[in-house]
């Protein structure tokens, strides 16, 4: 390996230095400010070096890894998440009396595992950074083992977890019968028209899909989002499924798998797994009270939406697909880092950990604005409402699938749109409802801060998103 | 640079008004009636001085927005989008008026929304790129919704978003649309545009336009209201605040006719003289239903709503006939309805203040007590049915002769439209002002107050004088009548 090579893997380097350090300092001293502080550093560190990388010519790194903007801005994306989780994640164990070293530890183990999946170019690397993702979170769903549904959330995920990755052994297995290679990039020829090759493909699609939680790999959402911890909760949401898509996204968008992708069959089933996505994810939310149990089935409809940017036929819009998918991740992001702080912060002010629901935020707005505001921005964004960061990445979407003539896909995008109002609306509503009786806020200046940053952040990718387009 | 002007100074003052709720409980209303005069006082300015022809767009105000998309923020301004304007912003002031003393919770943030649809109503009628076009398009739903869920009646989360999906839903239709004519204007010249007059100057002849002006057309039906789409509006307008109705009927309905006239006719003219007999069939069933829902009525915020689904029929009758005696009949109608139904929902909420009650059964006898309501309510529902000598009438005598040329059938069908207004009209005003009411005792209310009666006056003045003089509208040449 070269000097640039090791200089474009840094990023990954720099968090597997930091989970080497972590322990180190564990073993010196268990203090939660201290690793919460070196956690931050870290990642902060790492932030910097990513961004200096970015104007980097990109690079094969042996053959397991292809690192280019595209890697590096997703990256860039989780690990902002990542200091989102963070806050999240001290924000919860504030009160607790155990040191919790090890959730700090394992927050650092799932960036690392999702930085291996958006770097890897390789079906090894792709697992590799797939088993890392999952075995970390599956630990984190079932952290605080103390509350009602922890076990039972930390089990299904690893369940699911392990299914998804057999499927994906799988398939890959197939894959390598038919072409004898696992590299995104190797040519073969003749692998496109191969039933058991299509199969193979088709099986990663699903080991993958359980991971972002498609219909019909979707029934473990629910509840392992509702039986989570906020902060877990919210790492699922976004850093798993943004590297998750990542790495299908790279692995899609190479040129053996473009062929295989644009086969009929293919195409069509991966248009079904969308429509049934979008469609099925924002229905099933309709009936829900709980606000995370919303999330996690309008999680699924997005990555739904998001899947338009898998099926392209003319390969001119595959420069034009990856910015969509990344500014559509980022806007994911934004809004659910939003949302998720808020129902943290709710979490924490009402002493309702285990048990939040709407009914905490009723009149909201008339309490605190700014906490009302934030949500409802990150709701609008997520409905996709202009003026919010979400929009733009439905703009893009919309525009990927009227270039591609995906009619089907593009009549359930927008009576899925209709759908998830349903659902959205509500919740806003309630936030305007008549105060039940005075509750007390405290409002530091942290959280102030923390809170007008999101708020400047949502509202200025909304509006002027040219400042990060022109830059993907 | 005047659009963009007044845009930010209403959404100035709309966070002003809003704020300032917690220094004097009665500042928000003042400011914000000063903020629309003020508007309006401007823009009236800025045409005097200007003295600039505006029978085709000239545009007023040009700044990159997102580069990478070639959007741009441009404003321009013609006959139509003036007239629009003027109506709103007027429109807008008697919406404040009338909620000075309904709206007693929330003032501050009341207000903040009644400017702020202003102002997205306002930047619906001058944006010349549809992509910012669509931004208010769809921007302008929030404060409404926001209206009705807030200060609305009993069901009003429901119609609240009943309303907010029906418009989501068609608007993604014209979104689609409008990317496809981008990307045919990427394909014809290699670069995207979304400007209008961009759009205007390729030749489209793909078999897609036709589903593209379907696109468009679907979202504009929806707004206006037409049959088959309507059921919207009823909801809306019965749950909505009495400010929140004028400003639904009076204005957010011209828009949907607005982006008829100006991205359905004017940009695809041939695919609209082919789908012209769909478009008035469509029409005359509006005429027809709406004024026959309107009779079968009992809450008298409903039975108006229903009567605004007969009028817009009217609008979307004459404009796909293509003669300039009907396109001048659509626009009268426009403005005619905007000030009549406006004054209608005045007149309820006036009462439903009163005595609490929408019923048309509950009521009864109350031009006894209120002989001036009576008279001006008379008038307005006069208006309503085409009375000859008020605006009405001219918009829809037009309209009918304009049709009639091209096709008879439809303009006869719908001539007994009108006879139907009169019936549901006369319905109104009896279980209003006469009669008694089911237990024979009549009840006491107040005549209007002097704000009240001063809003009546302006706007019956209005329709009077339109009725008298159309000329005032018509020496003006509206594009897109031929």
């Amino acid at each position: 390996m070269s000097t640039t090579q090791w200089i474009l893997l840094t990023p990954q380097l720099l968090i597997a230095t930091g989970v080497f350090c972590s322990l180190l300092l564990i073993a010196w001293q268990r203090s939660q400010q201290l690793i919460a502080w070196f956690t931050l550093m870290s990642f902060v560190v790492t932030i910097i070096a990513t961004v200096s990388l970015l104007e980097h010519p990109s690079h094969q790194i042996t053959v397991l890894m292809y690192i280019d903007n595209f890697s590096l801005f997703a990256f860039l994306w989780i690990l902002f998440a990542g200091i989102a989780a963070l806050y999240m994640g001290k924000l919860y164990l504030r009160k607790q009396i155990e040191v919790h070293d090890e959730f700090y530890l394992l927050l650092q183990l799932t960036i690392l595992g999702a930085g291996v999946l958006v770097a890897s170019d390789h079906f090894a690397s792709l697992f590799l950074g797939f088993e890392l993702l999952s075995l970390s979170l599956v630990g984190l769903a079932g952290y605080f083992r103390q509350q009602r549904y922890a076990v039972e959330a930390g089990f299904k995920y690893l369940i699911l977890s392990a299914s998804a990755s057999s499927f994906m052994l799988l398939g890959i297995a197939f894959l390598y019968s038919q072409t004898g290679s696992l590299s995104f990039s190797s040519h073969v020829v003749g692998a496109a028209q191969n039933v058991i090759a299509q199969l193979g493909f088709l099986m990663i699609i699903t080991g993958i899909g359980f991971k972002l939680s498609l219909v019909p790999f979707h029934f473990w959402t629910p509840d392992v989002y509702y039986g989570s911890s906020t902060p877990v909760t919210f790492m699922l949401a976004t850093i798993s499924k943004s590297a998750m898509f990542i790495a299908l996204a790279k692995c899609i968008y190479a040129e053996p798998f473009q062929v295989i992708v644009t086969q009929r069959d293919v195409l069509t089933a991966l248009s079904i797994l969308a429509i049934l996505s979008m469609i099925i994810g924002n229905c099933l939310a309709l009936r829900q009270r709980h606000v995370k149990r919303i999330l996690a089935y309008a999680s699924i409809a997005h990555m739904g939406y998001l899947l338009i940017v898998l099926l392209l036929h003319n390969q001119q819009s595959i420069a034009f697909a990856k910015q969509a998918v990344l500014f559509y991740l980022l806007a994911y992001i934004i809004a659910n880092v939003a949302i998720f702080g808020v129902i943290s912060l709710t979490e924490q002010e009402q002493k309702c950990t285990e048990s939040f629901e709407l009914s905490h935020w009723t009149g909201l707005f008339w309490q605190s604005p700014i906490r009302a505001c934030v949500v409802i921005f990150a709701v609008l964004s997520f409905a996709g409402i202009p003026l919010t960061a979400g929009f733009i990445g439905k703009f893009y979407l919309m525009s990927l699938a009227t270039n591609n003539q995906l009619w089907g896909l593009l009549s359930a995008l927008i009576i899925g749109s209709g759908i998830a109002l349903g659902y959205y609306l509500p919740i806003i509503f309630q936030l305007f409802a008549t105060l039940p009786d005075s509750r007390s806020l405290l409002t530091t200046w942290r959280t102030k801060m923390w809170l007008s940053v999101v708020l400047l952040i949502s509202i200025g990718l909304g509006v002027f998103p040219n400042l990060i387009i022109e830059r993907l | 640079m005047i659009i963009v002007a007044i845009i930010t100074i209403l959404i100035l003052l709309s966070i002003t008004a809003w704020r300032s709720d917690k220094y004097f409980v009665h500042g928000p209303k003042f400011i914000a009636l000063f903020a629309i005069v003020f508007s309006l006082f401007l823009f009236v300015m800025y045409l005097l001085q200007a003295n600039l022809d505006y029978t085709s767009l000239s545009i007023v105000f040009e700044h990159v927005w997102i580069r990478a998309f070639n959007i741009k923020i441009q404003f321009g301004l013609d006959n139509l989008s003036i007239l629009m304007v003027i109506l709103t912003l007027f429109l807008a002031s008697i919406a404040i008026v009338i909620s000075w003393r309904e709206i007693i919770h929330r003032q501050g943030f009341y207000y903040f929304n009644l400017l702020c649809a202003t102002a997205g109503i306002i930047g619906v009628f001058t944006a010349t790129d549809l992509f910012l076009f669509f931004v208010f398009w769809e921007v302008m739903l929030l404060p409404i919704t926001a209206l009705i869920a807030i200060w609305g009646h009993e069901h009003r989360f429901f119609a609240a978003i009943k309303f907010f999906i029906f418009t989501q839903i068609s608007s993604l239709c014209m979104l689609v649309a409008i990317i496809s004519m981008a990307l045919v204007h990427q394909a014809h010249t290699g670069t995207l545009s979304f400007l209008y007059s961009d759009w205007l100057i390729i030749d489209l002849s793909a078999n897609t336009t036709y589903f593209m002006m379907l696109g468009f057309f679907i979202a504009f039906a929806v707004k206006l209201p037409s049959v088959p789409f309507h059921s919207w509006l009823p909801d809306a307008h019965t749950q909505a605040p009495t400010g929140g109705s004028v400003l639904l009927a009076g204005i957010l309905l011209k828009t949907g006719a607005y982006g008829l006239i100006r991205f359905v006719i004017e940009l695809f003219p041939s695919e609209s003289i082919q789908f012209a007999p769909y478009a008035i069939t469509l029409g005359v069933i509006s005429i027809l239903y709406g004024a026959k829902m309107a009779f079968a009525q009992s809450d008298c915020k409903r039975l108006i709503a229903f009567s605004s689904v007969s009028h817009m029929g009217f609008v979307m009758m004459a404009l796909f006939a293509f003669t300039a005696n009907a396109f001048n009949g659509a626009i009268m109608t426009m403005v005619a309805h905007g000030l009549s139904s406006a004054a209608l929902f005045s007149v309820a909420g006036i009462i439903y203040h009163r005595i609490h009650t929408r019923e048309l059964t509950k009521m009864g006898n109350l031009g006894v007590n209120a002989p001036w309501m009576a008279a001006m309510s008379l008038i307005f529902v006069a208006a309503a049915f085409g009375l000859p000598g008020l605006a009405n009438f001219i918009g829809e005598f037009y309209s009918l002769v304009g049709v009639f040329a091209l096709y008879p059938v439809h303009a006869i069908v719908a001539s007994i439209g009108m006879v139907g207004s009169a019936v549901y009209g006369m319905k109104l005003f009896q279980n209003m002002f006469h009669g008694t009411t089911s237990n024979q005792t009549s009840i006491q209310i107040k005549d209007l107050s002097l704000s009240e009666g001063i809003i009546c006056v302006v706007l019956v003045m209005l329709l009077v004088i339109l009725g008298i003089y159309p000329q005032v509208l018509f020496q003006y040449h509206f594009q897109g009548g031929i």
